[in-house]
């Protein structure tokens, strides 16, 4: 079933198109993200969702009722505001009472409710303190608790995280994560961060320019992207142009920098057409293979190694080596000889073997 | 070591006292020679009982009552107009249009109030347009009365209160307001459950500037008021003028003095209200 969709909803401010015919859909208790660099129009997407701005054209519907001219106070979504905006003269208790209050709710279940979502989000703790008196963890679990009492259909989450340092934020997107399937209701996340994105959402879409480029699963998205775009943006990746020479299950793509066989992506490609051929650090191999380049630039992660490495033609492709990787890969016979079991030397030439790339769009 | 502190503390106590005794000769001497005059000849009550008398007291309380309702109309006109300059309207016409809505602050206050006489006069702009347009027949009698006091009085106050209003207006985070919507509240509950609240210390500090000033006003009641709106400023004015009574001008003065102070003491005393009254 679906809980929430967009149809070709448009938003113009002045001359900027700044969301451009968008359509998707997220499922009943599903967590969705919408993702995309700043100024792409999600979160003009998410106000236009939560009734805060008006399309100039296309429809939204929760439960398959269109709600496109309903006020925001008249639907069933709620939302969580990127800098949170507590309610600074009311208790915690009373910031998550208000929506119920608002809808009506009598005092004895209503005061039942609060304390239900208190604990769903476990600050019960804290219920008769004052916003600013806690710390930024404990204030995102008091917005997501005065969004969740009214039990809305659909939860919008506008980057409530971006102010929370590293760990925290990780801790929090777990939490987020159990929240969302406790609480058995449809998040909808808005973030520029896709790191956050791909390991909280079970689907997610990707905007640019006001459209949406791309929308699927994490690892969908991340290993067989539809466009250039959505590979850069989604993590390290490469992209090769060349002309097509074999084609199959495999196609082989001449690149300046050598033969490079690549999934069609669910592409019909035919011998000699002009394609791009995505790569990402980890279907690199270092050691044998046919293509060769030299290293420019080496990093130290912590647990992996990484290094720039130009190949032949002037493009340059990221990738890695774990701290054992060398080890393993000897033992199974995939490294060969040659390789330096420490750092990466700049200006070292070395060999590379590509496996999973994939043909992607311009 | 000591020496030089001592010689600094007392090369300080002079640069300090000077401009001190000079604050608290101008400031304090004239209070001190008023309020002995006020308890006169001798040492006596009488001013101060006819004051409270019934003749005077009416009078009193009518101004109270004049700057209480004047205020109320300038907040209650404030609110929505403060709201829409700082969440509604384009921030590049915002400036423009505050500068516009205070500019009266600038003119004198005796020609703002005449300004009112010729638009308000039986043959002044406003019953020249009215007949005009057909709206009334015979030209209406609008000057001298407590119409044309009153939006006198709210012509010359109201920049104040908008000034001192918008300022925490403008601090309102705006998506408190969408929060609350978010949550089903209606315009009156976003008003009572965000912008009231929010807004309430500067609306209290508003208040205080204008409403002592209204009630002790003595230029707009004489230029705009019938015969009728006798208030505090002129008893004071006619008592030292025509009647050279100072003593009970003296204790009119102190007695309405006192009663602006003791509502002042209680508003200062939220610590809010305290902060949004610093920036005068």
């Amino acid at each position: 079933m679906t809980a929430l969709a967009a149809d070709g909803l448009s938003k113009t401010f002045g001359d900027e198109q700044a969301v451009d015919a968008v359509d998707f859909a997220v499922d009943d208790g599903e967590f969705f993200a919408l993702i995309g660099p700043s100024g792409c129009g999600k979160t003009t997407t998410l106000r236009l969702l939560a009734g805060l701005a008006t399309p100039d054209s296309g429809v939204v519907s929760v439960g398959g009722e269109d709600i496109t001219d309903q006020p925001p106070r008249e639907r069933p979504t709620n939302m969580v505001f990127q800098d949170l905006v507590l309610f600074p003269h009311m208790t915690v208790a009373e910031n998550v009472a208000y929506g119920l209050k608002q809808d009506g709710v009598p005092e004895p279940k209503r005061k039942r409710r609060v304390e239900e979502t208190l604990s769903l989000v476990e600050i019960d703790q804290l219920a008769d303190r004052d916003p600013e008196e806690l710390s930024g963890g404990q204030q995102q679990r008091v917005a997501l608790a005065r969004a969740l009492a009214t039990d809305p259909d659909v939860l919008l989450l506008d980057e409530p995280l971006s102010s929370l340092d590293r760990s925290l934020r990780a801790e929090m997107e777990a939490e987020f994560r159990r929240i969302q399937r406790d609480a058995e209701t449809s998040f909808l996340y808005v973030t520029h961060d896709q790191g956050s994105a791909m390991s909280m959402a079970d689907r997610m879409a990707v905007m640019q320019d006001g459209q949406i480029l791309d929308i699927g699963e994490p690892e969908r998205l991340y290993e067989r992207p539809e466009t250039r775009f959505v590979a850069e943006f989604l993590g390290d990746a490469t992209v090769l142009g060349g002309t097509v020479t074999e084609t199959g299950s495999q196609v082989t793509v001449d690149t300046p920098a050598g033969q490079v066989r690549a999934d069609p992506n669910g592409r019909a490609v035919s011998k000699g057409a002009t394609v791009s051929v995505m790569i990402r650090p980890e279907s690199v191999t270092v050691g044998s293979g046919s293509i060769a380049g030299t290293v420019t630039d080496h990093a130290y992660k912590g647990f992996f190694e990484e290094a720039t490495v130009e190949l032949d033609g002037g493009e340059r492709v990221t990738v890695r080596r774990g701290d054992d990787s060398t080890a393993e890969l000897r033992s199974d016979g995939m490294a060969a000889a040659g390789v330096e079991t420490d750092a990466f030397t700049v200006g070292d030439t070395i060999r590379l073997q590509i496996t999973d790339a994939v043909l992607v769009e311009e | 070591m000591g020496s030089a502190d001592e010689h600094h503390g007392f090369r300080d106590g002079v640069i300090a006292g000077i401009p001190v005794s000079v604050a608290v000769a101008v400031g304090v001497l004239p209070m001190v020679v008023l309020f002995v005059e006020s308890i006169g000849p001798g040492l006596s009550t009488a001013n101060y009982g006819e004051v409270v008398g019934p003749l005077y007291r009416g009078t009193l309380l009518y101004s109270l009552g004049v700057g209480v309702a004047v205020t109320a109309i300038c907040l209650s006109i404030a609110y929505p107009v403060t709201y829409w300059v700082a969440h509604r309207c384009p921030k590049r016409y915002r400036l423009g249009l505050l500068v516009a809505l205070t500019l009266p602050l600038w003119l004198n206050y005796v020609v703002l109030n005449y300004s009112w006489v010729w638009i308000l006069a039986r043959g002044g702009l406003l019953n020249h347009i009215l007949t005009a347009v057909g709206l009334v027949g015979e030209p209406l009698d609008l000057l001298y009365t407590d119409v044309s006091m009153g939006i006198g009085f709210v012509y010359i106050y109201l920049p104040y209160v908008i000034l001192t209003l918008y300022v925490s207006m403008e601090r309102l985070d705006y998506r408190l307001i969408e929060a609350a919507r978010d949550l089903g509240a209606t315009n009156r509950r976003v008003f009572l459950d965000v912008i009231l609240p929010s807004t309430l210390p500067g609306a209290t500090a508003a208040a205080l500037i204008v409403y002592a000033r209204i009630a002790g006003a003595f230029a707009t009641p004489a230029i705009l008021g019938g015969p009728g709106n006798v208030m505090i400023a002129s008893l004071i004015a006619e008592a030292f003028r025509q009647y050279f009574d100072y003593g009970f001008a003296a204790a009119l003065s102190f007695t309405f003095l006192a009663v602006v102070v003791v509502a002042l003491l209680a508003g200062a005393a939220i610590p809010q209200v305290r902060e949004e009254l610093r920036q005068w």
